[in-house]
């Protein structure tokens, strides 16, 4: 048996009703929106469904303004693409994804960093307001490290950038599912998850909140089932970010994931992985030669660690745990922005994260293979 | 049976008027509108009862909600566009 400690790219446990809905939506769903048969409206009631749960759980107004995507970074794209235009200037923290960075730079934007050194949040929300000046068009910032799971102050980036009246798109990778997110507190222009991470739907969702009257430059153009008279996109939301057959297996497992999430207590998705977190930070920083990247306040630091092993290639060091049944994730973790600021980009990390499936035993483990592996 | 069909922009429209007359105990339900009153191609609207469509009309303008046209069918199968 597999100990998955990999969930910061997907979570691989999903409640049972996820996979059940994916079936059925396989063997009794059409295309939403394309007919008015059984089979197409059944999907179209899912879909809906799984809007109004998102719009209810992240305190959406309208579940219009729920659209659907392949995953996070597609949503990133929709919302970067809507906001900035080629050159402009955007500023971002030092802990980015390339999800967020490399549209940044292929739309050829002057990119001002927020850095700081991990888990000082008072730190990096200075420097986003000593560097959120007038030609800054955009703010965008992760809500968690996906490396390192410092949780960035968000709330009071969001409070800054409203007050100076720039637009804050937030990547909620990895907080979606387990920290609070919600857009009438936030504010944001967008929001962008993935479904397969703390959402617990399938690979291939992902969900991109628009804030209302939020302006919207399509990525796609094509057939939607609305104005099909007409050769322009609908100039309304969802239709005019969703061209093309929507991934209904898919939204329906999503739908059942963010159900699953929207039923636990509140809190205790987090509770739980930062308990593991801690198990393991203490559990590593034991064995000599291991470095941990751990916050000295618990709620700076979600259900994702790094640490570096002495005179041990990070590589080498997943893919031997790999060997042993245990999933981690070594490298950059596509976030180079991250590892520059943590001082970690030339010999990048071993990642271990968590999930709400993910137990004490798993975090023993992983302790027990590393004691083994850096003897 | 005669019955009202409320236009609406999009299917996502159409379903959240639907949603929002369910929870006002309204029977309602979504459906493609007939090619015969629309115009622009492909559109979704929310059929209500006879009896229900001042009270439904009533309620989605608390929620914000306007249809973009309102028809009536007949009878005989006949789509006549309401004035509101």
């Amino acid at each position: 048996m597999i100990t998955y400690l990999d969930s910061a790219a997907t979570t691989l446990q999903k409640p049972p009703a996820v996979r059940r809905a994916v079936i059925s939506a396989m063997e009794r769903m059409a295309s939403p929106g394309r007919g008015g048969h059984r089979p197409a409206m059944l999907a179209s009631e899912t879909t809906f469904a799984c809007r109004q749960a998102a719009a209810d759980y992240f305190h959406v107004s309208n579940p219009e303004n729920v659209v659907f995507a392949l995953n996070a970074t597609h949503g990133l794209n929709m919302a970067i693409k809507s906001v900035i235009k080629p050159g402009e200037t955007v500023l971002v923290s030092g802990y980015e994804h390339n999800a967020v960075t490399r549209p940044l730079t292929a739309l050829g934007c002057h990119i001002k960093v927020a850095r700081s050194p991990l888990f000082e949040s008072q730190t990096i929300l200075a420097e986003f307001e000593r560097l959120m000046t007038e030609e800054v068009r955009c703010v965008i910032c992760t809500h968690v490290s996906n490396v390192f799971g410092f949780v960035l102050p968000v709330k009071e980036i969001a409070r800054l950038c409203h007050k100076r009246g720039i637009p804050f798109i937030l990547d909620a990778s990895q907080s979606a599912g387990v920290l609070p997110v919600h857009m009438d507190e936030l504010n944001c222009a967008f929001i962008c998850m993935p479904g397969h991470k703390g959402l617990y739907g399938p690979q291939g969702t992902g969900i991109l909140l628009c804030g209302d009257g939020q302006q919207t430059h399509t990525l796609l153009e094509g057939g939607t089932g609305s104005l099909s008279a007409k050769q322009e996109m609908p100039d309304f939301l969802p239709d005019r970010m969703e061209a093309g057959t929507h991934n209904v297996p898919g939204i329906a497992g999503l739908l059942e994931g963010i159900r699953f999430v929207a039923g636990q207590k509140e809190g205790s998705i987090l509770c739980h992985e930062q308990a593991l977190t801690a198990q393991a930070v203490s559990g590593l920083s034991a064995i000599p030669g291991i470095q941990v990247f751990s916050a000295r306040r618990p709620e700076d630091q979600a259900g994702v660690l790094s640490f570096q092993v002495a005179d041990m290639d990070c590589e080498e060091v997943g893919a031997m745990l790999g060997e042993r049944n245990i999933a981690v994730r070594a490298g950059l973790h596509c976030a180079p922005y991250a590892h520059e600021s943590a001082g970690t980009i030339r010999e990048g990390t071993v990642r271990v994260s968590f999930s709400h499936f993910n137990t004490s035993a798993d975090v023993k483990r992983l302790v027990r293979a590393m004691s083994e592996i850096h003897i | 049976m005669v019955y009202y069909l409320i236009i609406c922009r999009s299917l996502t429209y159409a379903q959240r008027t639907e949603a929002v007359l369910a929870r006002a105990g309204i029977s309602a339900r979504t459906m493609r509108a007939p090619k015969a009153i629309d115009s622009e191609g492909c559109s979704h609207g929310v059929r209500v009862s006879e009896r229900n469509l001042a009270a439904a009309l009533m309620i989605l303008s608390q929620a914000g909600l306007s249809p973009r046209r309102v028809f009536i069918m007949a009878p005989n199968g006949a789509y006549r566009e309401v004035l509101l």
